[in-house]
């Protein structure tokens, strides 16, 4: 008995040794297989074939993929289990290991989201007394902010009241970002590797990435950005005119207005969602019909140098139009950019415009 | 050492061992084990290995690049062909365009294993009612052989077309999360927006408890 004891050790001991040394093995064999390795496993291969046939099919696995041996040897006791998860996905810890990863190749795009308000962390947006002291956290907090974390907002921030304070309860996760790249990109989908152009793109109205796509949290899965919704809005009982720019689909789905409040004319009229409502952001005046695209630019969605891209140096009032009194001169100016209008300063009626032959119209002006 | 420290319920103490040293000699063993008892000798070593590589060995097969979890490569080509004739592609996608062909195959590893032998006949009697009628495959069959060919199949085997059937209906219709509706097409293609565009909540909380 004690013989097929100590023989039954050494079995184990032996399939220890082999499951370790093949998973650091792994590593080496995964990195050098173009992820036929990792497709060794069934449950794998879809999702090797997928990236084969997307943007990023000339990466192996591991450029991207970090696993630890706690993560390998959980990959081989959930495989032999046979317990298999009904979609396989990345935990949160394995969204934020990739950020660093997406930064050795897309370097560029790194530093702007990295300096712009889309890199905010756990803590910044979990933990600012400003909001938090106003409204209650919440799990609908979680689909724009922190649409990766494995749990609901209770698990997250502690506590859960307007009096604080508030700290992220996961160590280390405060640092981390809460819209990490795969917030806006599936790096799996379907596409082809991406080329420099020759020269810059025109942004209004480009060409949208492959890997454009919105993380659903609910659904768990990337909805691609093109097959997003435009909503329709209103000024007042008036549609404005939408930009169909397909990108922008994607801002919709955080940056979107809010139904008429209950009570007002525009509830009872039926009117559609108002314009500049919650988080909406949507041009409206004489920047009606642009796409957010068209004044923020790259990752880091800044705007500073976008007015040349349309204005010449002098507006049609013979003004600078970055030192109009816009909330782009100041952020305290009362005529916030994304819908001012000309009768903002015009109060006693706007002025025909005399510009020279040839000369581009005034959007505002002629009502486009 | 040994026996002054047991174990809450006082069960295991016999096999606690209790390391002072790098070498078994200067192990303390607990009453009837001794050293020498654990080393192994040059057969039970052996064994030992032979059995753990079979462990290892039985495993799993290796699944090659372009593997489906469940069904074979043959298999999801004549399903598809089935599963696009119960909902074909016009202006919007096919049941495989779709991912419904996904959808079958992963649920056959989890939730539907108790219907992969199902499939597995189905699709054999599929192939044979194909060559019986034309002296094709089923993935060789033109469009009105196809739908022909379909037909046949729900009249000679109901229940299997009625299983293919309801879950090419799942996968079409059902949420994404489940492998198939791929981009939710069929919300769309229903007039419904997914995700939806959501503002942030309206209430407000400040009106109710705020701790």
């Amino acid at each position: 008995m004690r013989v097929w004891l100590k023989i039954g050790a050494m079995a184990v001991a032996f399939a220890g040794l082999a499951a370790v040394g093949g998973v650091y093995g792994a590593s080496y064999y995964y990195t050098t297989q173009h992820g036929q390795g990792c497709a060794s496993c069934h449950e794998m291969a879809a999702l090797v074939g997928a990236v084969h046939g997307s943007a990023h099919r000339n990466a192996g696995c591991m450029d991207c993929h970090e696993a630890s041996l706690g993560t390998k040897l959980r990959h081989i006791r959930v495989h032999l289990g046979g317990k298999l998860p009904e979609t396989i996905r990345l935990r949160d810890v394995d969204v934020l290991a990739m950020t660093a990863n997406c930064k050795k190749c897309h370097q560029k795009e790194y530093a702007g989201w990295h300096s712009g308000p889309h890199s905010a962390t756990y803590s910044q947006i979990f933990t600012d007394s400003i909001h938090n002291s106003k409204r209650r956290l919440m799990d609908d907090c979680l689909r724009c902010h922190g649409m990766h974390f494995g749990g609901p907002v209770r698990e997250l921030v502690a506590p859960l009241d307007t009096k604080g304070p508030w700290k992220v309860m996961r160590p280390g996760l405060g640092d981390e970002p809460t819209m990490p790249c795969q917030a806006c990109h599936q790096v799996h989908r379907q596409g082809v590797p991406e080329s420099k152009p020759a020269s810059r793109a025109s942004v209004v109205g480009g060409a949208v990435d492959d890997s454009l796509a919105f993380f659903d949290r609910r659904e768990r899965v990337h909805f691609a950005a093109a097959t997003l919704p435009i909503p329709s809005l209103h000024d007042g009982a008036r549609p404005i005119r939408m930009n169909q720019d397909p990108r922008q689909r994607l801002c919709y789905q955080c940056h979107a207005s809010r139904v008429p409040e209950t009570g007002t004319e525009a509830a009872r009229s039926d009117w559609g969602p108002p314009v500049g409502s919650g988080d909406d952001r949507t041009p409206m005046g004489v920047h009606e019909g642009l796409s957010c695209l068209s004044c923020h630019f790259g990752h880091n969605e800044s705007a500073a140098a976008s007015c040349k891209t349309c204005h010449p140096q002098m507006s049609n009032c013979g003004l600078d139009v970055e030192k109009m009194d816009t909330s782009f001169a100041s952020a305290q100016s009362k005529h916030d950019i994304h819908w001012v209008k000309c009768e903002d300063c015009h109060q006693h009626g706007v002025p025909k415009v005399k510009a020279p032959a040839g000369a581009r119209p005034h959007r505002g002006a002629q009502g486009e | 050492m040994v026996g002054t420290e047991r174990w809450p319920d006082g069960r295991m103490d016999e096999i606690a061992i209790h390391f002072y040293g790098s070498h078994p000699s200067q192990w303390e063993l607990p009453m009837s084990l001794k050293a020498k008892d654990l080393l192994l000798t040059r057969r039970e070593l052996v064994a030992g290995g032979v059995a753990s590589s079979a462990v290892l060995a039985a495993g799993c097969g290796p699944a090659k690049l372009g593997d489906r979890e469940s069904l074979t490569e043959g298999e999801a080509r004549t399903l598809g062909v089935i599963c696009d004739e119960i909902v074909p592609g016009d202006e919007f996608p096919s049941a495989t365009q779709a991912g419904v062909l996904d959808y079958i195959d992963r649920q056959l590893a989890r939730a539907y294993r108790r219907h992969r032998d199902a499939y597995t006949e189905g699709l054999e009697q599929a192939e044979r009612l194909s060559r019986a009628k034309f002296g094709k495959t089923v993935a060789e069959l033109g469009g009105a052989e196809r739908l022909e060919t379909v037909r046949a199949i729900e009249r000679e085997n109901g229940a299997f077309f009625e299983l293919v059937r309801s879950h090419t209906m799942e996968g079409y219709y059902g949420s994404p999360r489940h492998g198939g509706n791929r981009d939710a097409v069929s919300w769309r293609m229903l007039g419904l927006e997914e995700p939806p565009v959501r503002g942030r909540a309206q209430f407000d909380l400040r009106k109710g408890s705020s701790s």
